[in-house]
């Protein structure tokens, strides 16, 4: 559905993009994971034609979008990192305008304008000033105005920012439900938790570089982390450590160790067995599965968070 | 006290950092006392001359010394002569040319020293002013120049004046009679030569005495207040005299234009609210181009400032009584012209900064300026000559001088072409200005 080949963006002397290359089917829900400044926004804008690309080409619906902007916009509904709307405007104003700027008009935009705000919960609250909204509200907003033209295509950069854990999930399970209907989405995040939820596959994206493409499990046996052990520091732990040492690498934080078993204990029953025969407490012993975390701090060195 | 010290250090580093209102803070009042200092201060160094048409048909000697002051004084600027179409033949203006052009606005005033200026003896001397009190300070500031130049000039012709009051009532015999007797009582009295005291009242003698006085430039007000009765001033409004809000008339347009500024900036820069808030992107992200939300926003804001203009000139219509159905064609097309000139101006406030506070700070101080310069405030005759001249880079100024001419003068379509044409010429350069800086800019 969408394909892009060999895309590059700078910004002066700044690589924002460098040779992007990705091949999203239709229906997938995709994840962009990368942390702040790695280009996953500059991406979008380049999807949705806000931003010009400095060569390279996207590829929607078979069409180049630089040549057929227009056409491609009304299949694509995009989400913005930004609350895009009319603050003091009504919801269904706002709607209204969006709307008709996709050339919906009439009765079918009336009956357009409720559905997505069925759709978003928000039917009730359909006169009311945007300004009045919770912040939550208003992402549910923002993400409506994105699906009055029913595209086939929906990008999301970054829906759920600032949003209480209960809006979040609320606009998790729209996009689900919108990707079951037909949608294909393309999400981008620098949550690992989300994108571990909603994604069917992930490319991983730093300094404006895929670094690494597949679902989750395909992502971490690529790149061949594992699953650690998570040790509690405390008096009964601590008289241990040295033994520790030759069970693998060690890493010593706040409140706990981790320990990276080394290649003797691909299985970490094997592993509980040695321990129990040192006599070391296991109560104080958790396993910690290896995440997206891992594989991100594995394919660029730091973390999402730096 | 040093929790207070660190508070007020945060706050001045915080003012430091928001330009716009450092600009508005120093800049903006520092400029705006250069040019009220400048319009206060007097003297002819600070302010420009006025300029007024002069008319010397009279050939008496007092007339060319009178004119001979004029042509010296601090505040006035004598314009006597105009050249042909040729630009070959330089021609004397007459009392008719130059009342037409001070009916057309070129100028403020005429002054006219007729054929009968000495010679008319029912009263002594007459001038004939001919003013179009468009700006009432300006009027009234010529007048009060000219009859003060005048009266401090004339005292000295007051026993010429007198003689030849009591020659137009008596007749030549009596007159000599009344001189001898006179003579005869001053020489007894203080027991000086008759001859002298005679020849003293001739009045060719006093003719020449006048004259020669004249340039050793000392007066007396007590004579000036007797011979006051003897100088005839002859004030002819030819323009404005059935208009029944002169004041308002003048002024509506200079504050209308100033207010539209400040309406019409304040939406042009909402492009950077619209890209703040996120909307603007959204709209992209929908079929529009950029040149269609540029042009709709061009659209918005222009018919915002025909509206706006539109109402100020009912308001004055219905509270003042100002006539804005006479010439309401051409106060229509001022309207527009005034618009589009002040939207381009927004556009180019908007292409040029790289946020709302910027922009915000920046109009203000440039509006301001141009309300200064333009005549919003006061007649920009006031204002050195250079800067008048700056003047006339200013939509303020032409906008203004352009309702003037349709609402004090009743001015037809050619007659503002100039207005028109300056404010369009104002608008498309700055249009095409800003479009260039839009596709160079940040706002999209």
């Amino acid at each position: 559905m969408l394909k892009i080949e060999n895309l590059k963006k700078n910004y002066g002397n700044l690589e924002a993009l460098k040779n992007i290359n990705l091949d999203i089917e239709e229906g997938e829900f995709f994840g962009l994971l990368g942390p702040n400044g790695a280009g996953k926004t500059t991406l979008m804008n380049i999807i949705i034609g806000f931003l010009n690309s400095d060569s390279g080409k996207i590829i929607f619906n078979d069409k180049i979008i630089s040549n057929h902007v227009n056409s491609s916009k009304k299949d694509i509904g995009y989400v913005p990192q930004e609350i895009s709307l009319y603050q003091e405007l009504s919801a269904e104003q706002n709607l209204k305008i969006f709307g008709k700027l996709f050339d919906l008009s009439g009765n079918f935009l009336k009956q357009k304008i409720d559905e997505v705000l069925d759709l978003v919960e928000l039917k009730e609250r359909k006169k009311d000033s945007v300004k009045d909204f919770s912040g939550g509200m208003k992402r549910r907003l923002n993400i409506a105005a994105s699906l009055l033209h029913n595209p086939k295509l929906i990008l999301c950069d970054e829906p759920t920012v600032g949003v209480d854990p209960q809006s979040r999930n609320a606009i998790f399970d729209l996009l689900l439900q919108l990707n079951s209907e037909g949608k294909t989405v393309i999400y981008t995040t620098h949550y690992m938790e989300e994108a571990e939820r909603l994604c069917d596959r992930l490319a991983v994206i730093d300094h404006g570089e895929i670094r690494a493409i597949g679902n989750l499990t395909s992502l971490i046996n690529l790149i061949d982390v594992k699953d650690k052990l998570r040790i509690i520091k405390n008096s009964d732990t601590e008289k241990f450590i040295s033994d520790l040492k030759s069970f693998g690498e060690i890493y010593e934080n706040e409140n706990h160790y981790e320990v990276i078993p080394n290649k003797d204990y691909s299985k970490l029953s094997k592993l509980f067995t040695d321990l129990e025969k040192i006599g070391f407490p296991e109560e104080f012993v958790a396993i910690k599965k290896a995440s997206l975390e891992d594989v991100f701090l594995n394919l660029t060195g730091r973390s999402l968070r730096d | 006290m040093k929790t207070i010290l660190i508070l007020i250090y945060k706050d001045i580093l915080r003012f430091l950092k928001d330009k716009p209102s450092v600009i508005l803070t120093f800049v903006v009042p520092a400029v705006l006392i250069m040019i009220f200092g400048n319009i206060f201060s007097g003297g002819s160094s600070s302010r420009g001359k006025i300029p007024i048409l002069f008319v010397n048909d009279s050939d008496s000697p007092i007339a060319e010394m009178i004119e001979t002051k004029l042509d010296s004084s601090e505040n006035l600027r004598l314009v006597k002569s105009y050249f042909d179409e040729d630009q070959q033949k330089e021609i004397t203006y007459d009392e008719k040319y130059a009342k037409e052009i001070v009916v057309k606005g070129n100028y403020s005033a005429a002054l006219i020293l007729p054929y009968d200026f000495f010679t008319d003896t029912s009263t002594a001397i007459k001038f004939r002013i001919l003013y179009d009190p468009k700006n009432e300070i300006e009027t009234s500031l010529i007048q009060g120049s000219l009859q003060q130049m005048v009266m401090s000039q004339l005292p000295r012709a007051f026993p010429l004046l007198l003689q030849r009051k009591l020659i137009a009532e008596l007749d030549t015999v009596e007159i000599n009679k009344f001189r001898k007797g006179l003579a005869e009582a001053v020489s007894t009295t203080f027991d000086v030569n008759i001859d002298s005291v005679l020849s003293s009242m001739d009045p060719k003698r006093l003719e020449q005495n006048f004259l020669s006085d004249a340039k050793s430039d000392d007066s007396s007000s007590e004579e000036g207040n007797i011979i006051k009765g003897l100088i005839k001033f002859e004030n002819e409004q030819v323009v404005g005299e059935e208009i029944k809000s002169p004041g308002v008339t003048r002024t509506v347009g200079g504050w209308a234009v100033m207010f539209l500024l400040f309406s019409i900036v304040g939406a042009s820069i909402s492009l950077f609210e619209e890209k703040q808030e996120g909307s603007l992107k959204r709209l992209l992200c929908s079929p529009v181009s950029r040149t269609q939300i540029l042009w709709s926003k061009y659209i918005y804001t222009m018919l915002l400032g025909f509206f706006q203009l539109s109402v100020m000139f009912l308001f004055a219509w219905f509270v003042f009584d100002v006539d804005i159905f006479t010439n309401l064609g051409n106060l229509i097309i001022m309207i527009i012209f005034a618009s589009a000139a002040a939207v381009s101006f927004g556009m180019i406030i908007t292409a040029h900064t790289k946020s709302i506070n910027q922009a915000n700070g920046i109009a203000t101080l440039i509006i301001l300026i141009m309300s200064a310069l333009g005549g919003s405030w006061f007649p920009i005759i006031f204002l050195p000559e250079w800067m008048q001249f700056i003047a006339k880079f200013t939509i303020t100024y032409w906008s203004v001088e352009g309702f003037l001419q349709v609402l004090w003068r009743n001015a037809s379509f050619t007659e503002i072409l100039y207005h028109i044409g300056a404010l369009g010429l104002m608008a498309v350069l700055a249009n095409w200005y800003a479009i260039i800086k839009f596709k160079r800019g940040n706002i999209f």
